[in-house]
């Protein structure tokens, strides 16, 4: 008897990837992917997703686990074999030589696999009339929008002959009509045969393009399913359940008066695109709001533009009630807000010793007439070190010698000890073991309980859930959700953070 | 810098001097030359002459820091020869005009703070690669500081050579322990003091570091990266430019058709700032130990009838081998940061 099986593009048995830091990244991923299928991969930050295809690309190699391709067990030594192979890739940023024209980009691209460039345009025009995908290959990259370049590293995979193409978080580059566009090129190219491996976050992209779908949760397949069967909640649900660690104390909020005003503000991001698109908010005294949303929604924007570091494109940002929306960050240091950025590299210079970095936002105060008071400063950095029970050997001590975690809590102590209202904190706790987590956490609560405002940025749910008075959901730039913490719960955060606007 | 970091780096020098000097007495065997008198004269044959050797030094101690100041800011100043040459003849015209050797002197070193200021602008703000517009300088001011020494400066008696400094602007001498001294040593030696003062002790030292270590940094702190940028060009010009006006104002006296006391010097302080770890003191002991080997080899050519590109070699291996590590460390953090910066440059 013959059981007719659909053929199978890519198998992923037993995948577990360890990085050498000792990070796991994937805890056994099993699942395969039939021929012809858009198949959605859908998952939080650091689920997995990205290191997972990067494995199916031949970047890195998984620490354990088997990989077939078209029934065929593959090994990869690097993204050349995956290309033979019939595998193609399109990043979220774009692998594409600026002043090169298309042609030549692709040309480029197909010089390794020995095709000659009057058949690479050949099979580039070919491709394109099968496809719909038209791509002007006589134009420099440069003077191509985003949504164009996009497409042409589509046809790029195409002319390498790609049987699989894997689009990693595809649309947050582009722009809604180009989302939709990007939709129609996508169930062309399944028409030609060929299978899409679509990662994302945004459930509602998922419901809108994909055949089937897996959800991926801390290096864990946590299921599959046919996208029609299934709901955006359970979906939700499936990417962000988890159990909480552990609890903190806290006593009921007594907020007292707003310190911190947005008023529709709209900011762009470093290639030019809106991050944040009109937002409104308010924090007062003795809170602590929690934006939830996974990574890239506009978060570090806004936070950015709230310090003074980057410059809004409209809107207006008040701190205690005076506007400062036009003016520099360190003078809106000096105003009483602190920003606790959420990479440590920037937040702190690493090469440099405990003093000197006590300096990076209070220069002025301990410069008063452009000489710097060493011996006061490393009078204060004692102190914060002992306040804020940082180790190390010694206020000369390069901070790069530090754990992440005293790294962490020199920069919180350095800001929480010039006397701030207002401190926006941006993944806090990220990369920081139990320890140190619960003592940041602690820190912030006690802010709050001291009357100051707080604007915490997470994409941690737990931490978001624990800590907040108030929550709001980031998504595309705009909070999508805001409210008191008791009319959320994992489940709703989840489901906005994907994008599905829910009533309360 | 902490004990290991003083204990590693003494090692680093101690190791590059010897594998420098293992080199040079290989090549001196190869050509048929005794390698121990060969090496000995050329370490302290420069030796004779204490007030020329440190004079000498103190030109490219200057340029050294002309370089090594705005290579703390990750800026590439390789304008220090055009600087030395607007220094020199800046410096000479208003000495013709003030007959002061101190006025000469600071209008010497603005000039070459002008320069550094223009190329440092034109990239902060225009995007223009400063190597490639200190280049063009260099070669633009050599030509017209000999246009100005042949047309209009010339000395009626030596056509070869501009008019002397008048006397009363001439720097002059001190004697110290009954040695007669040029003050040029002095003078370059406070320069270094003031350097370190200002690099580690003000707060546009400390913005010129953080915002070389870390552009990130910088921009969380609210430094401006621009300005930053212009400043540290613009006081490696003003060292580049005092070099130049210490040479005419206080060693030769004037300057001649084609520049021949000063070309090289600033390019010379390339490798003085390297050698020296891009720190104001250090380059104090790279200067000297530079000068000390330029002289000793020309003392070695004559006393045993060695080539000038022998000599030339022998001193540019020990050079290389001595600021190869932290030119190779400076190199990379160099190209790390260039990366970020036009990361963030999309942004703006």
């Amino acid at each position: 008897m013959v059981i007719s099986m659909p053929p199978m593009a890519v198998e992923f048995e037993g995948i577990h990837k360890i990085y050498p830091d000792g990070n796991i990244a994937l805890r056994g991923a099993s699942f395969s992917i039939e021929v012809g299928e858009i198949y959605g991969i859908l998952g939080e930050n650091g689920a997995g997703k990205t290191t997972l295809m990067r494995i199916l690309y031949g970047e890195i190699k998984p620490t354990s686990g088997t990989i077939k391709i078209f029934d065929h067990v593959a090994k990869f030594s690097g993204p050349w074999d995956a290309i033979k192979t019939g595998i193609g890739m399109v990043y979220q940023h774009f692998s594409l030589i600026g002043g090169f024209t298309v042609a030549e980009n692709l040309i480029l691209s197909a010089l390794p696999l020995g095709i000659s460039a009057q058949n690479v345009l050949e099979r580039a025009k070919e491709s394109m009339e099968e496809t719909g995908l038209k791509v002007p290959l006589e134009e420099r990259i440069n003077s191509l929008p985003v949504g164009v370049r996009q497409r042409v590293e589509i046809v790029k995979a195409l002319v390498r002959n790609a049987k699989i193409l894997i689009l990693d978080e595809p649309t947050s580059v582009l722009t809604p009509i180009e989302v939709e566009d990007l939709f129609e090129v996508l169930k062309k190219l399944r028409e030609s045969g060929l299978t899409i491996l679509f990662i994302t976050h945004k459930l509602k992209e998922v419901k809108a393009i994909t055949d089937k779908v897996t959800v991926l949760r801390k290096g864990q397949v946590m299921g599959t399913r046919r996208t029609k069967e299934v709901s955006e909640l359970e979906l939700a649900r499936m990417m962000v359940e988890r159990e909480v660690l552990f609890s903190l104390e806290r006593s009921p909020t007594r907020p007292g008066n707003p310190l911190l005003e947005v008023k529709d503000l709209w900011v762009r991001s470093d290639s030019g695109l809106p991050a944040v698109k009109g937002v409104n908010l308010s924090i007062r005294a003795g809170e602590i709001l929690g934006i939830a949303g996974v990574q890239g929604n506009g978060q570090k924007e806004f936070v950015e533009a709230i310090s003074g570091i980057r410059k809004p494109e409209k809107g207006t940002i008040k701190l205690k009630g005076e506007d400062i929306t036009d003016l520099d960050n360190s003078k809106v240091y000096r105003r009483g807000l602190a920003y606790i950025p959420d990479m440590r590299s920037m937040g702190l210079v690493m090469d440099i010793d405990l003093v000197s970095n006590l300096l990076l936002t209070r220069l002025e105060e301990f410069s008063p007439d452009g000489v710097i008071r060493w011996r006061k400063a490393v009078e204060e950095t004692k102190s914060v070190m002992k306040l804020f029970n940082v180790v190390a050997e010694s206020v000369r001590t390069q901070v790069r010698r530090l754990s992440g975690g005293n790294q962490q809590k020199f920069m919180l102590g350095r800001e929480i000890a010039r006397k701030p209202d207002v401190i926006i904190a941006s993944e806090p706790t990220h990369g920081l073991d139990v320890g140190a987590t619960e003592y940041v956490r602690n820190k912030l609560v006690e802010l709050r309980d001291s009357g100051k405002a707080v604007l915490l940025i997470s994409t941690d749910l737990d931490e978001i859930m624990q800590l907040s008075d108030r929550i709001a959901v980031m998504y595309e730039g705009e909070l999508i959700a805001q409210g008191p913490t008791r009319e959320f719960n994992l489940e709703k955060i989840g489901l906005l953070m994907g994008g599905v606007k829910v009533e309360p | 810098m902490n004990l290991e970091d003083y204990a590693q780096v003494s090692l680093e020098i101690t190791g590059s001097i010897l594998a420098g000097l293992l080199v040079a007495a290989i090549i001196l065997i190869a050509t048929g030359y005794n390698p121990w008198k060969g090496l000995y004269i050329m370490l302290t044959g420069g030796l004779g002459d204490l007030d020329y050797l440190l004079s000498r030094a103190s030109f490219v101690l200057l340029t050294g820091l002309a370089f090594a100041l705005p290579m703390l800011a990750s800026a590439f100043n390789i304008g220090g020869e055009g600087q030395m040459y607007v220094g020199g003849i800046v410096a000479l015209i208003a000495s013709l005009i003030t007959k002061n050797p101190w006025i000469a002197i600071t209008a010497g070193a603005i000039a070459g703070a002008a320069l550094g200021f223009i190329t440092g602008a034109l990239r902060a703000y225009r995007e223009v690669n400063e190597v490639i517009t200190a280049i063009m300088l260099n070669w633009i001011f050599y030509y017209i500081s000999i246009f100005f020494i042949t047309s209009y400066l010339y000395n009626p008696q030596a056509p070869y050579r501009s008019v002397s400094v008048p006397k009363g602007a001439q720097l002059g001498f001190i004697e110290i322990a009954g040695i007669k001294m040029h003050l040029i040593f002095p003078l370059a030696l406070l320069t270094s003091f003031i350097t370190y003062f200002l690099i580690f002790h003000t707060r546009i030292g400390y913005r010129i570091r953080v915002a070389g270590l870390s552009p990130d940094s910088a921009r969380y702190s609210g430094i401006n990266a621009k300005m930053t940028f212009t400043n540290s060009m613009t006081l490696g010009g003003l060292f580049g430019g005092l070099s130049g006006a210490l040479n005419v104002i206080a060693f030769t006296y004037y300057m001649d058709q084609l520049l021949t006391s000063m070309v090289g010097m600033g390019f010379d302080g390339i490798g003085v700032a390297l050698m020296g770890r891009d720190h104001p003191i250090g380059i104090i002991f790279s200067a000297i130990f530079f000068s000390m080997l330029l002289l000793g080899g020309q003392k070695m050519q004559i006393a045993m009838n060695v080539p000038k590109e022998l000599t030339d070699a022998l001193s540019g291996v020990i050079i290389i081998s001595l600021a190869m590590p932290y030119a190779y460390k400076m190199l990379m953090s160099y190209l790390k940061i260039r990366r970020m910066m036009k990361v963030a440059g999309r942004s703006s």
